[in-house]
């Protein structure tokens, strides 16, 4: 049996069609995360499980029954909604409002009784807010607010919880607290949240729900559902996944790039190593550049950036020094560029190939980026790179400090 | 629901008959305990003149305070009350037809028939798409109250009343209040207690709508039973007194800070409360200069509270 069934709904606000379509479940247990753009229906999602918008079409199921014929109060008693803020008019104690979550049990003439006040305690234990049970809501702060409301859904002992971005206005560190809370609950919660951080997401559910344009776009695991492509269609953006290093989850790292521009007619190969040329081949990259790297060992900082950006390497085996084969095919890379830049990169035995090599393009333009005095070149040859270097400079390459100054000369040079 | 707080609640009705006994003992006419037994003119005017007075002005307070609890819990909003809503007025203009036309007959159907009809007309107005926005609903309570106000003083004018009746309809009073009028109260506690098995549902939905209806509160039932309930309590208040105003403001507001804003408490609390403020009200009202409405006693106190409310919610 399906705690939570949504079979082909559509919602609208007047003529505006918010949802179309919609058709999803929820298993006992399970984090089922609602990602997706502004606009794309997530909120109004949840509400129609909630009820409080109608669907227009469709039915909404809870443990196979439709919502719709639920009373206010058994509904209350199956579903906790835990919005996004909550502004309170008056000036109620924390164990006041989390009693509020005992409502639907309690009749009109009653009042509360032992068991709600132990259901009210062992919730406030759950959300950590104990502590505060006599302190006015006015009086903590913003995260402390939300593991209230959150001790007051689970004093209404729900199947079913459903967050609205209920973590979206706090800092990480109340984010982290209060998604723990929240994944350390029983098997016998079904919690559906609607996420704003992508991330966050991949971690703390167990299947993800992707909506775009009012409809379901993609629906699975995190790992199947986050992914470049998705990414980019659904939010139109660039961005990398990756396992995180910890936890093996989906990590989203954005490109910070809209659309790349591009200007292939233009080639630039970059001699780096250990992290120096990250950023310079970045920011290349998303000029548009045709950008070739190397020769780099496979470990290196540089190498990665190279590959997660699709620029093509030249590469050696780690702690190798330079091949002959790795040489020639740098020198057809050189060749095949308008110009060379080396970064600020430490040199030894290793990689003095790499700028050797330069003695003998004494055409090509070369730059040499000193980034803003932050990294100089370290010499670990005893002398013989910084003779090779400054035998460059005097036969005509230019020194840069800032990656700007770099794709200005390179501009210049076309 | 503290016990310290719950403490209040026998306090405030030992001041409230405290209150009473003053008011009745107190008046242009010096009455001492002793002439009451010895004296046949002092009897009568403790017993058919003060007596149904300062009841009635203790049971008027409470449906008022008590109807402007149930508004501010409603409309989340501390400003909120029935002279406020226009419900007062409404009633008033019942209770004005009443006079012009049926010389006075059936006038506590016709003032609760005023308020009701002129709540739901303002809850009509203010409804959009079935929901309330509080600002929509306060502005066309102002609006629709002038409105009421200037048909009741036209039709009264016109009618050859005399602007102290009028007065007495927009402003309030207790001067022509007898036995007859403390029976119709009765019906005051009755609403208050209707009002009062709701008490918890209002302190739900004073933290918002979606939010109670997430609390298994039937948010739009409520509403209407609110409406209708405060429309009833200040309907019989004002076929009692008139429009006084300013009583369902302030009672809420200050016993909030008193006794907190749990409303299962705070109902008994502003009830007594307004009743204690209503008979000092009119005990000011017939001793300071004559026996002038007592809405301008309550708005002395009243308006410059009000202004108070405004400028820290400002702040705020």
């Amino acid at each position: 049996m399906k705690p939570v069934e949504i079979i082909d709904i559509d919602v609208s606000y007047g003529a505006k069609k918010i949802l179309e379509a919609v058709s999803f479940y929820a298993d006992r247990g399970e984090i089922l995360g609602i990602i997706g753009p502004n606009g794309s229906g997530k909120t109004t999602l949840l509400k129609a499980m909630s009820r409080i918008v109608a669907p227009d079409s469709g039915e909404v199921r809870l443990s196979e029954q439709d919502l719709g014929t639920f009373s206010f109060r058994d509904l209350a008693q199956q579903v906790a909604v835990v919005p996004q803020e909550i502004s309170i008019s008056f000036d109620y104690t924390v164990r006041e409002i989390v009693m509020m979550g005992r409502h639907p049990y309690i009749g009109r003439f009653a009042s509360e009784t032992t068991r709600d006040l132990e259901i009210c305690d062992r919730a406030m234990r759950l959300a950590n807010v104990t502590h505060l049970a006599g302190s006015s809501v006015h009086e903590i702060s913003g995260g402390e607010r939300q593991r209230v409301l959150i001790a007051r859904a689970l004093a209404q002992d729900p199947k079913v919880l459903l967050l609205d971005e209920a973590t979206s206005n706090l800092d990480i560190s109340h984010q982290i607290e209060i998604l723990n809370i929240i994944k350390g609950l029983t098997v016998d919660i079904t919690v559906i949240s609607v996420f704003h951080d992508l991330n966050l997401a991949a971690y703390y559910c167990d299947r993800l729900i992707m909506l775009k344009d009012r409809r379901i776009y993609a629906v699975g695991l995190p790992g199947d559902v986050l992914t470049r492509e998705t990414l980019n269609v659904v939010y139109g953006i660039d961005a990398l996944v990756k396992p995180h290093p910890l936890t093996g989850k989906p990590y989203i790292l954005p490109t910070y790039e809209y659309a790349a521009k591009h200007h292939p007619e233009q080639g630039v190969h970059v001699i780096c190593g250990g992290g120096t040329g990250s950023d310079l081949l970045y920011a290349l990259h998303t000029e548009g550049l045709q950008v070739s790297a190397g020769v780099l060992t496979v470990f290196d900082t540089d190498h990665a950036t190279a590959t997660a950006l699709d620029i093509p390497c030249v590469t050696e085996a780690p702690f190798s020094a330079i091949s002959p084969d790795a040489c020639s095919e740098l020198g057809r890379c050189i060749d095949a560029a308008h110009a060379v830049v080396v970064t600020a990169m430490p040199i030894g035995r290793g990689n003095i190939e790499n700028i050797r090599i330069l003695e003998d393009y004494q055409n090509k333009p070369i730059i040499l980026l000193n980034d803003g005095g932050h990294r100089s070149f370290r010499d670990f040859t005893g002398g013989e790179a910084e003779a090779i270097l400054h035998g460059l400079l005097e036969r005509g390459a230019v020194t840069a400090e800032r990656i700007e100054e770099v794709l200005q000369i390179l501009k210049e040079a076309v | 629901m503290s016990r310290t707080r719950l403490i209040a609640i026998p306090i405030l009705i030992c001041v409230l008959l405290a209150s009473m006994v003053l008011a009745v003992a107190v008046g242009p006419t010096s009455v001492s305990i002793a002439s009451l037994f010895s004296s046949e003119t002092a009897g009568m005017i403790i017993r058919d003149v003060r007596l149904p007075r300062v009841i009635a002005a203790a049971l008027v307070g409470c449906a008022l305070a008590v109807a402007g609890t149930a508004m501010q819990g409603l409309f989340k909003n501390s400003m909120a009350d029935p002279y406020i809503i226009g419900t007062s007025t409404g009633g008033s203009l019942g209770a004005t037809l009443s006079i012009v036309f049926f010389a006075g007959a059936g006038l506590p159907v016709f003032a609760f028939a005023g308020a009701a009809i002129t709540t739901f007309a303002v809850y009509t107005i203010a409804r959009q798409g079935g929901k309330i926005p509080v600002e929509t609903l306060l502005l066309s309570g102002v609006a629709l109250s002038m409105l009421l106000s200037a048909f009741l003083s036209f039709l009264m004018y016109t009618s050859g009343r005399s602007l102290h009746q009028i007065m007495f309809w927009l402003m309030g009073g207790f001067w022509n209040v007898a036995w007859d009028d403390v029976f119709i109260a009765i019906l005051i506690p009755i609403g208050c207690v209707a009002i009062y098995l709701y008490a918890r549902d209002i302190n739900i939905i004073s933290l918002g709508e979606e939010d109670a209806i997430h609390l298994g509160v039937n948010v739009e039932r409520l509403k209407r039973i609110l409406l209708f309930a405060s429309a009833f309590l200040t309907g019989i208040a004002v076929s009692i007194a008139g429009a006084i105003g300013f009583i369902g403001l302030i009672t809420p507001h200050v016993m909030r800070l008193i006794v907190g804003p749990d409303h299962r408490i705070l109902f008994p609390a502003a009830a007594l409360a307004g009743g204690i403020l209503l008979v000092w009200s009119d005990t000011l009202a017939r001793t300071v200069a004559g026996d002038m409405p007592v809405g301008i006693v309550t708005a002395c106190f009243g308006a410059p509270f009000f202004i108070y409310l405004l400028r820290s919610r400002m702040r705020a």
